[in-house]
């Protein structure tokens, strides 16, 4: 699974930090589902996806492993 | 939970991962140095002095834990999730240490006691815990 997290907390001009503030997860979430070592619920998955008003489809997207 | 909450649990878990670690390597040098050497007192006082303080530094320095309570679980997934991954290695180490003990030395039991095989393993599981923890919450 890859995800664009890191592009779009970028555009945002938001540090890991204080997305993970944002949505009460600690920074390790977000800086291991951004390289993709840690596949998140879908409960985080949602939270990240309204945080930016965006869908979990504009986040996260297969790849042919999965 | 709140932001204050998981800034602790993080915190807690990397000072945890670090003690683990320490307490792994004085209870290794308490088990097997005598081994080695034939000689036990002086090595398990000194050893035992570092690890009780030691572990009272981690109490006092830690006192941020009495603010999580007693939990079985983080409440962070990602925490929660490394935690359980980091007893998993520690149950296969533990398994592969005395599966090799037990097919390589017959004869290290002659030698050695209870107590110290029972240290050295104690000081494997905690090294694997402190490590796995380090290497899964890596950048």
């Amino acid at each position: 699974m890859q995800n664009n997290i890191a592009k779009f907390r970028k555009d945002k001009g938001l540090s890991q930090q204080e997305l993970a503030d944002a949505i009460a997860v600690s920074r390790k979430t977000i800086s291991t589902v951004e390289t993709g070592r840690f596949i998140p619920s879908v409960i985080i998955a949602l939270k990240i996806a309204t945080h930016f008003e965006l869908s979990v489809e504009q986040l996260f997207t297969l790849d042919d492993n999965d | 939970m709140s932001k204050q909450d998981i800034k602790t649990e993080e915190k807690f878990m990397s000072h945890n991962a670090w003690f683990s670690i320490f307490m792994g390597v004085t209870l290794l040098i308490i088990s097997v140095y005598p081994m080695l050497k034939q000689t036990s007192a002086p090595l398990l006082f000194i050893g035992g002095t570092a690890f009780l303080g030691s572990f009272f530094m981690f109490v006092i320095r830690g006192g941020f834990t009495w603010k999580l309570g007693y939990r079985l679980t983080y409440k962070d997934e990602f925490l929660n999730t490394i935690d359980t991954i980091a007893y998993k290695h520690v149950v296969l180490g533990l398994l592969f240490s005395m599966g090799a003990i037990f097919l390589l030395s017959d004869e290290l039991a002659l030698n050695v006691s209870h107590s110290m095989m029972a240290t050295f393993y104690l000081a494997l599981m905690c090294l694997i815990y402190g490590v796995s923890i380090l290497w899964q919450s890596r950048d």
